[in-house]
């Protein structure tokens, strides 16, 4: 009996891998150079916030250091300034904008997977319930939805934040909110065609419950345009996340956040020169971004060309 | 030929969707926290002051009474007093002085994108796979990566704290002033409000310079976005159209390559642009929140951060039911001229 399952197990994982294996999606988006820089920016971006979050205290990190041995906005090491301190200087509170800035790939990882794969669970629910059940249901869900997508992003974001008020957790609600009309208007278009397919009916009438229906046969034929969407939607999630905490109603006070960080370089170096209070968490925070953006848009491209419509 | 009934459906689709947006609005002020009435008269106020605010304003009335006046006055463009960012004036009056500078911001910047991004689009199609091609989609892809309210500190550190030619904030020469209107054939006429126009109203190429030197640097940053975004679009239409058949018959009836392309080629690849083009627009406008707080630009943009800071709610509902309203047009505005264009959408 266990020796039968097991093989079972095993013939089922070989023919998942060599599915794998064999996926022209999968081919092409390793055959794309460019998609591969992307994966490999987007992996160094881990590595770099896990070994921030893991080897730094996040207390020293928050707390202003004035009144200490490092001067204030103090140049880089290797730009030779007579009170350089630290690979990329330090902020107006004396603190060490290297580690923030190493420490912020973590947030912004943290934060953007959370908004992004909140967003998305939520717009597939949506979109695939709209889709299957049609009729009053549809309409009630994509209305709300039109609605939602009658604003643009930030201006939506911002409103909510209003509400909500200030702080990450707030703005991570509100991005959500945000995003989940845009996923589910793709997963309605797509569920819509796969549902006009001969085999979802054959299941209905074998007597499959709606659930089964949805979550076997609907969902695994959306998951593609999903997956691009989220790819693309993650560069952008970091981004709005970020642009809260730039304009105030993100991250507050001593978070190493690339977007308060790049807000406290503005206001405390802009127009003095001291460029790198806002030059080095912009940096990271654009490498980051364009490895989502450079992956996604080889996942795309490795795609059904006809799917291409149906991601935005 | 767009049809009267694709105009028309397409407006009454337009009616449950600025309802929507009309009552989320309305939410702002019902759920965000803190008493109006008590933001207007402030903290150390008496009780009974802050209760004669709250019947004046009509915040004891029911809720549904509440939302039936918004309505009304919504759609006539009124959201009461501000309480803080211009305390005391009408909401609409804010909005009439500081829409024209996010606006103009927009249009400029825009009109960069487009300037620039089209014809690099096509390029990079035309010769696709090509050093250029490649130079192009990683730059492009790379201009939607950087953040503007990146590439705008980048720009000021660059040009206005080293370089020192463009200055960095702004939208005028603090010593240049202006009449607050202009005079045509003897009579007084009010001006736009956008800055390069007025002072060319005015007759004033001193300040009309200055001013163009002061929005240099935001349009640009608004710009490159732009750009990045419509020549990734154009090539990517551009592409689908050189492999269809009419271009290939263009050519074999022996017509040249740059006529073919201009003539057949961008006609039909351009229709998809305009949609991006149109939103776009929109995300500009919510952009201009960045760039007016990067650059100092007194516009609807920063307005809005500041009222929210403030907690000055008719503010708020004004800008973003304005927003939603621009961006709603804009949009209509987009699949009409689509349809126009291409007659089969409206099946």
């Amino acid at each position: 009996m266990s020796v039968e399952s097991e093989s079972t197990t095993a013939t089922e994982s070989r023919s998942f891998l060599d599915r794998l294996r064999n996926s022209p999606f999968l081919s092409e988006l390793l055959s794309n150079r460019l998609a591969l820089v992307g994966l490999a920016i987007i992996f160094g971006m881990l590595f770099v916030g896990l070994y921030a979050r893991v080897t730094y205290d996040v207390s020293v990190l928050r707390s202003s250091r004035l009144g200490g041995a490092i001067a204030d906005r103090a140049a880089p090491v290797w730009t030779g300034a007579a009170d350089a301190t630290g690979l990329f200087g330090t902020d107006a509170s004396a603190r060490d904008i290297y580690k923030r800035t190493l420490y912020g790939a973590w947030i912004a990882l943290k934060f953007g997977s959370i908004t992004v794969g909140v967003s998305t669970a939520a717009g597939v629910g949506l979109g695939i319930i709209a889709a299957y059940y049609g009729d009053v249901t549809d309409n009630v869900i994509m209305r709300t939805m039109d609605v939602l997508l009658a604003f643009p992003s930030l201006l939506l974001a911002l409103a909510l934040v209003a509400i909500f008020g200030a702080g990450l957790w707030k703005a991570v609600i509100a991005l959500i909110l945000v995003y989940t009309p845009r996923f589910a208007r793709v997963v309605r278009g797509a569920a819509l065609k796969v549902l006009e397919d001969e085999y979802v009916d054959a299941t209905v009438a074998i007597g499959a419950t709606d659930p089964r229906v949805l979550v076997r046969h609907v969902l695994p034929n959306t998951l593609a345009p999903i997956t691009v969407q989220s790819t693309l939607n993650f560069g952008l999630a970091i981004i709005d996340i970020a642009a809260l905490s730039f304009l105030g109603f993100g991250a507050q006070a001593g978070t190493p956040s690339w977007g308060l960080m790049l807000a406290k370089g503005v206001e405390n170096g802009l127009q003095t020169g001291k460029w790198w209070m806002s030059f080095f968490p912009g940096l990271f925070l654009a490498i980051t971004v364009l490895g989502f953006n450079l992956l996604g848009d080889g996942m795309r491209d490795a795609l059904d060309p006809r799917m291409r419509d149906a991601v935005d | 030929m767009v049809s009267k009934r694709f105009i028309l459906k397409r407006l009454l689709l337009l009616v449950p969707v600025l309802f929507g947006v009309a009552s989320l609005v309305f939410a702002i002020l019902h759920l965000a926290p803190g008493d109006p009435a008590r933001l207007i008269v402030g903290q150390r106020a008496p009780p009974s002051q802050v209760e004669a605010v709250r019947e004046s304003l009509g915040l004891n009335d029911p809720l549904y009474v509440q939302y039936g006046r918004f309505l009304v006055d919504a759609a006539q463009f009124e959201f009461g007093d501000s309480y803080q960012v211009s305390r005391g004036n009408p909401v609409s009056q804010v909005i009439k002085t500081r829409l024209p500078v996010t606006v103009e911001l927009a249009l400029y910047g825009q009109v960069i994108g487009i300037a620039l991004g089209i014809p690099l689009g096509i390029v990079s199609a035309v010769k696709q796979d090509s050093l250029t091609d490649h130079v192009t989609r990683v730059g492009a892809l790379t201009g939607i990566s950087v953040p503007i309210y990146w590439s705008g500190p980048l720009l000021i550190l660059l040009f206005s704290a080293y370089l020192g030619i463009f200055p960095a904030a702004g939208r005028i020469g603090s010593t240049i002033f202006l009449d607050d209107h202009w005079v045509l054939f003897g009579r007084e006429l009010p001006l736009t409000g956008m800055v390069t126009v007025d002072t060319l109203l005015l007759g004033r190429p001193d300040a009309w310079f200055s001013a163009v030197q002061h929005l240099f640097l935001p349009a640009m940053t608004i710009g490159v976005y732009s750009m990045a975004l419509i020549s990734r679009m154009m090539r990517s239409s551009m592409l689908e159209v050189v492999r269809q058949d009419y271009m290939r018959t263009a050519r074999a009836k022996g017509q040249g390559a740059k006529i073919t392309v201009l003539k057949h080629g961008f006609r039909n690849a351009f229709i998809p642009v305009i949609t991006v083009i149109g939103i776009q627009f929109g995300t500009l406008l919510g952009g201009a929140v960045l760039t007016e707080t990067v650059f100092g630009i007194g516009g609807v943009g920063t307005t809005l951060v500041e009222a929210i800071s403030d907690s000055d709610y008719p503010v708020v509902q004004g800008i973003v039911l304005t927003f939603a309203l621009l961006f709603t047009l804009v949009n209509l505005g987009v699949d009409i001229t689509y349809s126009y264009l291409d007659p089969r959408i409206q099946q």
